[in-house]
């Protein structure tokens, strides 16, 4: 599929291998998307931080919060989320403290496979599908999800939990979870790639898990931070012959040399993934910016436009 | 050789640790390579390499044994090593069952437990199982092996902490004895929430099966009681990786990216290794842009260049400007680059080594050595 209607999606989760850009991708969704007139959460998992400081905000929390008009940003934790979740089932705060906050309770529960995982992905899910008098209360909700193993980890919990929970309410919340993540007009699981080997293999491999293994309907895949092509083969040449000069002329033709170079190395892996994938890429500029923050984040917003 | 190289010189265990994506297989590799260069009888272990490098490294077709990295391999490359380089790829779920398997008293709890569905989880998915499963094949490497130098590449941790903290946090929970009193008269007993009752905690069980259903906790019963004749195995092991990790024949090498939240983390990680006693061998910031105007003039506009170029008889604006937005640019990534390698080295002090950009991405065993020629 291509990328076109990914924003009118409810939940779009982001994810890729580690460094790749995943946090700067899911905060230019969800500018794009604010953009567009949607209400949209941005949900960071466990994480340290990036989206609402990259932009302008201060780091949220586990309590959703705006950051800029139209889009509001969270930072899920397992234990605030057990604490949310345990109140639905228990409904008494008093209850819950004495059986959820009791030591012994608290090492069982890390015992059950995969709890913190249930939690988190389960907050965010009710939020994704949460209404407010009727209407939804977030048009989209963006996931700005771990890196590939433990993003695995994170959606594969309904599958998992459907294998080996006969019964109980937690068995009955993984149907529903199960439910919104593989229906294809609600959600889409987007890959965030940089134009190098090793992304590029784990982004094929991660890929074909999510078709594979967690059958999750696939979204588009960014290729972050592909350098311009700026260079033509005779330019090149030309450089190389300028490169020994003295400057300005010597360094400024050492830098289009290597960026001609940096290009075609790109280029490379850019087919490469193309061709594991087999479907097209969205590539996103590399922004040059001495310090990363909103303005970044609006340039790759402006790239993606048109695109999704 | 390096300042990095030196410190680790006389070191007998190399720990290479970073944050995901910032080349530690390669640095761990291109150290290992360099030791075995200069006669060193040499192990790398890593989780899960790039392709092209596992296959510089004859890494294809191994699970979870060491293999001689082949000489023709190195004479393809023009390298003559007076040393041994061995590599090998952990294998998470087999050192799991390894060490069951060490372990279990009779063959009859071994098989019950590498078939009990807790264990499957904790074995398999378990958040920090990686990361205690490489500490685990790291003691056994370093105690029933002679290697000179054993190098063990991390998993790409989503908090850096794991690492440390995964095996304790693991063994918690096998091991809490409070829970085994709690959980361990379930053991065979069909229903668990009955026996529960009977210790006269009715009312937790009671709300907790509301909360997961009571299979869950008959398994978790089940595992817990199974682990108990094993835990003070695995619990003295564990404590055995702890010193090992302390003592001053190992060093660990902080690698990051020349990005603000890649050194946040190695600098957060130096601290915890610090606080814990752990030696700090040094760090490396790798595939950093090296700085191209190092003048105290400011980088050249287009049209400085286009008459610089028309000077040399090829003046042509257009390329001009294209050239000078692209020096602007790299200059931009440099600046950026140089002021994180900054705070690392302040952050970090010691060893450091800093791997130009392109040197930085591997895939064969002559471009270990060239960037081994950096560290």
């Amino acid at each position: 599929m291509s990328g076109s209607d990914l924003l009118d999606r409810r939940l779009v989760v982001v994810t890729g291998k580690g460094g790749v850009g995943k946090s700067t991708v899911s905060a230019a969704l969800a500018v794009l998307a604010a953009r567009r007139g949607k209400r949209v959460l941005v949900a960071e998992v466990d994480a340290r931080e990036r989206v609402a400081p990259m932009l302008g905000g201060r780091p949220t929390g586990p309590v959703v919060r705006p950051v800029l008009p139209g889009i509001s940003t969270v930072n899920v934790d397992p234990r605030h989320a057990l604490e949310e979740y345990a109140l639905l089932v228990v409904k008494v705060r008093a209850l819950y403290q004495a059986v959820f906050e009791n030591r012994v309770v608290r090492f069982f529960l890390r015992a059950v496979p995969s709890l913190a995982e249930t939690l988190m992905l389960g907050k965010i899910l009710h939020e994704a599908r949460s209404e407010d008098r009727g209407r939804p209360r977030w048009d989209l909700v963006v996931v700005d999800a771990p890196a590939t193993g433990h993003a695995l980890q994170l959606l594969g919990v309904p599958r998992a939990l459907l294998d080996t929970v006969p019964g109980g309410p937690l068995r009955r919340d993984a149907e529903w979870m199960q439910a919104l993540l593989s229906d294809p007009a609600r959600t889409s699981v987007a890959l965030v790639a940089l134009p190098e080997e090793m992304p590029v293999t784990e982004t094929a491999e991660l890929d074909a898990r999510l078709r594979d293994d967690l059958r999750l309907p696939r979204g588009p895949v960014f290729l972050n931070a592909m350098p311009e092509a700026r260079f033509t083969v005779s330019d090149i040449a030309r450089l190389r012959d300028l490169s020994g000069s003295p400057p300005p002329l010597g360094p400024a033709a050492r830098a289009g040399l290597l960026q001609a170079e940096q290009r075609e190395r790109a280029d490379e892996q850019a087919d490469r993934l193309r061709s594991l994938l087999g479907r097209p890429l969205l590539p996103l500029p590399l922004v040059a910016s001495d310090r990363w923050g909103r303005r970044s984040v609006e340039r790759i917003a402006d790239a993606m436009d048109g695109a999704i | 050789m390096g300042a990095l190289l030196r410190s680790l010189e006389g070191r007998r265990v190399a720990i290479v640790v970073g944050s995901g994506g910032v080349g530690k297989t390669s640095v761990s590799a291109a150290i290992a390579l360099s030791r075995a260069m200069e006669g060193g009888r040499v192990l790398v272990c890593t989780i899960d390499p790039a392709r092209r490098l596992a296959t510089a490294l004859g890494l294809d077709s191994l699970g979870n044994s060491e293999a001689l990295v082949p000489p023709e391999a190195f004479a393809r490359s023009g390298l003559a090593p007076r040393g041994q380089l061995h590599a090998m790829m952990l294998d998470v779920k087999r050192t799991w069952d390894d060490l069951v398997t060490r372990h279990a008293p009779d063959a009859a709890t071994r098989d019950r437990i590498l078939g009990n569905r807790i264990y499957q989880q904790v074995s398999g998915a378990l958040a920090g199982s990686q990361e205690y499963m490489a500490m685990e094949k790291l003691y056994e490497l370093s105690t029933e092996r002679d290697y000179d130098l054993i190098v063990l590449d991390t998993p790409p941790t989503a908090h850096a902490l794991d690492f440390l903290e995964a095996p304790d946090r693991i063994l918690d929970f096998v091991g809490n004895e409070t829970a085994r009193k709690l959980f361990a008269p379930a053991l065979g007993a069909g229903r668990f929430g009955a026996r529960i009752l009977q210790v006269g905690t009715g009312f937790v069980a009671k709300t907790l099966s509301r909360f997961t259903g009571s299979d869950v906790l008959s398994d978790v019963g089940d595992f817990l009681g199974q682990f108990q004749g094993m835990y003070d195995g695995f619990k003295e092991r564990a404590s055995a990786v702890r010193s090992l990790l302390t003592r001053p024949e190992v060093g660990f090498v902080l690698v990051a990216s020349p990005s603000a939240l890649s050194v946040d983390e190695a600098l957060f990680f130096h601290d915890h290794l610090r606080t814990a006693g752990m030696p700090v061998a040094g760090t490396v910031a790798n595939r950093v842009t090296r700085e191209l105007w190092p003048y105290p003039e400011p980088v050249p506009g287009g049209v400085q260049l286009a008459e610089a170029l028309g000077g040399s008889g090829q003046g042509d604006p257009e390329l001009a400007a294209r050239l000078a937005s692209t020096l602007a640019q790299h200059e931009t990534f440099a600046h950026a680059d140089a002021r994180e390698v900054e705070r690392l080295r302040r952050g970090a002090p010691g060893p450091h080594a800093a791997v130009p950009r392109l040197e930085g991405d591997v895939h064969d065993l002559s471009g270990l050595a060239a960037l081994a020629r950096h560290l």
